[in-house]
């Protein structure tokens, strides 16, 4: 299978760098880590990260969520976490009217917390999301956009920007996530991480160890929806969430 | 193809200097970002030196680019998206129009992106019959208007909020209102709908991952991701330079590239896409299309001259902080690409001599450079291009200035070559220069040919004794002690 134009346009390309020489050891040079000593160090100290260098980074995480005009609530446990989401949805109207419906990842540690229970004293109907190949998807669509809260989960933290990060897993829709008006989002204090780098380095460790890569999709998330556009006014809530909760569960 | 007009960029820059919204709006954005980009360099923990890092980095990419976009495609192919290469701007509107008339599309939304600016995508859709509605809010504000984006990152900067205020009022039918968080309310409302009832989303492209075959889409709105998540069908269009080979790239240009945007530390959203959405993804895309674009980059990448101009991240932090952008604003600049990166970018693009007014409008202050995530040396380049319109270049089919200009500029270096030479015509123009200057010692208005001069500044009058004879005759009077 070749394509006439992807071959004439990258020859173009190859000749306008000069036709350098593309075998295989340049090839993997060009995909090469240029610092591989520098992601071992990176990866050997996020492994062995003593419990009062991760109590610092909670400690940075709020203060990098602060201006970003996130919610953050630590807790000490999911029944707490449960509580604290039940008191979001008791004190937040629906910004599109109507009724007050809830969307949540399919996710081990979301399903743990019960939510359909939990927010059923309440009277609000929780839609959980389901993998399954043969699922309606116009259905999950519609129930997530009814829904004016959406709970997910993150596979990290980054402590320094306050930033979520998640692959897509199977039965996690992203716009659970962006569509609903408020974003809850659930995680372990083992999740945080430090920083970008520490980020990105352990993205490829596990690429390399398990040999799996990114999925069809994976979202970054700082902060809530927001806009500067006019005369660079900030306003919260251009088309994702208006406001983002971040759980934080200890222990 | 986008509009050129390049051409007016004199009327247009003393259309945008006349315009005192313009200019209050344009002191605020500079004031706002130019120095909050510097702060945020200042405390990065890896010192303002990360800045030539992310430069090697992005110069890896470029020089191994034929490798990055065919590892690129391959992942997306194997994912089962389509990837189509495109050689100018009319291959990739036409492959949009086709893919868009196969899947029997009626609305797009988009994500603001000016690579689909640059190859004047969206009237060609129009002229298809199909809605097309640019949801990033400036944009869309612009959109309503009949206008076109006068900055990279925010297009409405141009319009005071009692002019959106009376556009809202008008197009959405809400009553009017100044207020910024009830504009962008109604905007939010009106733009759900549209992302509900689209069938196609449009976006660009900031940075793909070639290791592991993603393009990425930043947004701190959120409309890109309902854009790429929200339709059945993605095409997502991307000038060929905008790869970075390893993941691991990211971590440092994201960073830089959120401060040079607009100082913040990291985008609000930030979202890798590789693809349609996989068998177990319940939302997303059913179709996914990437198009490469090179449209002339080829070109810019063949000469080592302008090589590093593909470094480029379309932050906009060189418009931010450069003091010829901050008077005349980005309208006058002819074409997407505005401020310092347009006036390299656009003549390259569009042609040196159609758009030479860019590039000689520039001040080569070098603030640009200073204020570059991939620190590229925009003054450089300037005066690479100023070059070829002095003396032509065949390459860039740059014609030469005129016989009576460069007779102008031979005599000037002779001159200036010449101590004595040089001296009697200061002289000569220090006398002329009293007799024709006002009562403020200005020269307002100079004769004839060089009245080009005086058209749009005062020149101070030569003084009466150059700085050399004033020297001799200090050393004359025994001593080196100045007043
Ligand atoms: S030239 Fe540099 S500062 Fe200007 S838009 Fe490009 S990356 Fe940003």
């Amino acid at each position: 299978m070749t394509d006439p134009r992807r071959t004439s346009f990258l020859k173009r390309v190859r000749s306008a760098l000069g036709n350098p020489l593309r075998d295989e050891s340049a090839i993997s040079a060009a995909f090469a880590d240029p610092r591989p000593a520098a992601t071992a160090a990176l990866a050997k100290r996020m492994r062995e990260r003593p419990p009062e260098e991760r109590a610092a980074l909670l400690v940075r995480l709020s203060e990098a969520a602060e201006p970003l005009n996130i919610q953050l609530v630590q807790v000490p446990d999911e029944t707490a976490a449960v509580e604290a989401i039940a008191r979001i949805v008791a004190n937040s109207l629906p910004e599109w009217g109507g009724e007050k419906r809830a969307a949540a990842w399919d996710h081990p540690l979301i399903s743990a917390l019960n939510l359909q229970d939990a927010l059923a004293d309440l009277g609000v109907p929780v839609f959980v999301t389901r993998p399954a190949p043969d699922v309606d998807r116009g259905r999950v669509r519609r129930a997530v956009a009814d829904a004016f809260v959406g709970v997910t989960s993150a596979e990290w933290c980054v402590a320094a920007t306050a930033t979520l990060a998640a692959r897509n897993p199977p039965g996690a829709p992203r716009s659970v996530s962006l569509v609903p008006s408020i974003h809850v989002a659930v995680i372990r204090a083992e999740q945080v991480v430090a920083d970008f780098q520490e980020l990105y380095a352990l993205l490829n460790a596990e690429m390399d160890e398990e040999g799996r890569g990114l999925t069809d999709a994976m979202t970054f998330i700082t902060g809530p929806s927001k806009t500067a556009d006019i005369e660079a006014t900030l306003v919260h809530g251009a088309h994702g969430p208006r406001e983002l909760h971040l759980i934080v569960i200890h222990g | 193809m986008a509009e050129i007009a390049c051409e007016r960029y004199k009327d247009m820059a003393a259309t945008g200097i006349a315009d005192p919204v313009l200019q209050r709006a344009l002191i605020n954005l500079q004031h706002r970002f130019g120095r909050g980009t510097a702060e945020a360099y200042r405390n990065l923990p890896e010192g303002p030196e990360l800045r030539f890092q992310a430069k090697a980095i992005r110069q890896h990419a470029i020089d191994h680019l034929d490798l990055l976009l065919e590892r690129l495609a391959d992942k997306i192919e194997a994912r089962g998206g389509h990837v189509f290469f495109a050689e100018d701007a009319e291959a990739a509107v036409t492959y949009c129009q086709k893919v868009a008339d196969r899947r029997g599309v009626k609305r797009i939304v988009k994500g603001k992106s000016m690579v689909t600016e640059e190859i004047g995508l969206n009237p060609a859709l129009m002229a298809d019959g199909i809605e097309v509605t640019e949801t990033d809010l400036g944009e869309y504000i612009v959109q309503l208007a009949g206008d076109h984006p006068s900055h990279i990152i925010a297009p409405a900067i141009h319009k005071t909020r009692k002019e959106i205020g009376r556009l809202f009022a008008d197009k959405l039918g809400i009553p009017y209102t100044e207020d910024p968080p009830t504009l962008t309310r109604a905007a939010r409302k009106a733009l759900r709908e549209k992302f509900m009832a689209a069938d196609m989303g449009i976006t660009g492209c900031n940075l793909a991952c070639a290791q592991t075959g993603h393009i990425t889409t930043l947004s701190n709105e959120g409309n890109i991701r309902m854009a790429a998540t929200l339709p059945k069908t993605h095409i997502a269009v991307m000038g060929m330079e905008r790869v970075a080979a390893r993941l691991s790239d990211h971590a440092i240009l994201f960073r830089l590239l959120a401060m040079g945007a607009a100082a913040q530390q990291m985008a609000g959203y930030v979202s890798y896409i590789g693809g349609p959405a996989g068998p177990d993804s319940l939302d997303g895309p059913e179709e996914f299309h990437l198009v490469i674009l090179d449209n002339g980059r080829s070109r810019i990448l063949a000469d080592p001259e302008f090589r590093e101009m593909l470094q480029c991240i379309r932050c906009a932090a060189c418009l931010n902080v450069c003091p010829v952008y901050g008077e005349i604003g980005g309208h006058a600049y002819g074409y997407p690409y505005s401020g310092p990166v347009g006036a390299v970018v656009t003549p390259l693009l569009v042609g040196v001599n159609r758009a030479k007014d860019l590039c000689q409008g520039e001040t080569l202050c070098g603030a640009c450079r200073d204020a570059c995530p991939v620190a590229i040396d925009i003054p450089r380049m300037l005066l690479a291009l100023r070059a070829k319109l002095a003396v032509g270049d065949d390459r860039w089919n740059v014609a030469p200035a005129g016989p009576a200009e460069r007779a102008v500029y031979r005599i000037w270096s002779r001159l200036i070559g010449n101590r004595r030479a040089y001296d009697l015509c200061l002289r000569a123009a220090g006398a002329g220069g009293r007799l024709l200057a006002g009562k403020d010692g200005m020269l307002g208005r100079l004769p004839g040919p060089l009245s080009g001069w005086t058209r749009s500044r005062n020149l101070p009058s030569p003084a009466a004794k150059s700085f050399m004879q004033r020297w001799k005759e200090m050393e004359g009077e025994g001593g080196s002690n100045h007043d």
